[in-house]
């Protein structure tokens, strides 16, 4: 009995867990307007695409849910994701930074 | 224009179509969404069931195909789209591009 309100305890824990997303501070979508300059060298022409040698279109970022955006630049800095320039701008954002920019472009409708 | 500089023009331009244009079959690509992400994106891929996954819907071709092919291969380290992936042939990801990136939701571009 028990041994079945833990195992109840621990699966709502891990459920509540995961349905959180890691702690990111609220972004502010106006605080982003001068940390978005880095970002419109790509993402801020039409139709930009990366440089040799794999050549693809840089992504849409606009009407993007800004959680998926924080999880993508976090991931960036962290080395899960590997782009190069990607990496390097990311590795200069504080997750404050990353909110901001998020919120930033998840807003825009 | 000289008969040369036509054919020059037209070359550029048909090679220029085939870089923008699916390789993929949007039809296919609805069906094996159904299947494969639909739970996660929408069937559409607008409306994700996370907040923490991407909108897909309207997003460009070939961005899509290079995310599922880095998936598959690992250079884009994900554990759960790489389960999905590791599934996929080269023709199952152009035909799933093809169909996302035909598809209507809020995300556009933006500067």
């Amino acid at each position: 009995m028990h041994l079945r309100i833990s195992l109840v305890l621990a699966l709502s824990w891990t459920h509540a867990a995961l349905a959180q997303q890691p702690a990111a501070p609220a972004g502010d979508a106006k605080a982003a307007h001068k940390k978005v300059q880095m970002c419109e060298g790509c993402h801020g022409i039409p139709g930009y695409r990366t440089a040799y040698p794999d050549v693809y279109s840089v992504p849409k970022l606009g009407g993007q849910q800004a959680a998926y955006l924080m999880k993508a630049m976090q991931a960036y800095k962290s080395g899960e994701r590997s782009h190069p320039s990607m990496r390097g701008i990311a590795n200069g954002l504080t997750d404050q930074d990353m909110a901001d920019i998020a919120a930033y472009y998840g807003a825009a409708k | 224009m000289t008969a040369r500089a036509i054919w020059v023009a037209a070359a550029v331009s048909l090679a220029f179509a085939h870089g923008a244009m699916a390789a993929g079959k949007a039809e296919a690509g609805k069906a094996k969404a159904a299947q494969v992400c639909a739970a996660c994106h929408g069937a559409d891929g607008a409306k994700p069931s996370a907040p923490d996954q991407p909108i897909l819907a309207g997003q460009y071709y070939d961005y899509l195909v290079k995310a599922l092919a880095d998936y598959k291969s690992g250079k884009r380290n994900n554990p759960i789209m790489k389960g999905f992936a590791a599934s996929l042939s080269a023709q199952d990801m152009e035909d799933l591009a093809a169909w996302f990136s035909s598809q209507k939701s809020s995300l556009h571009f933006q500067r």
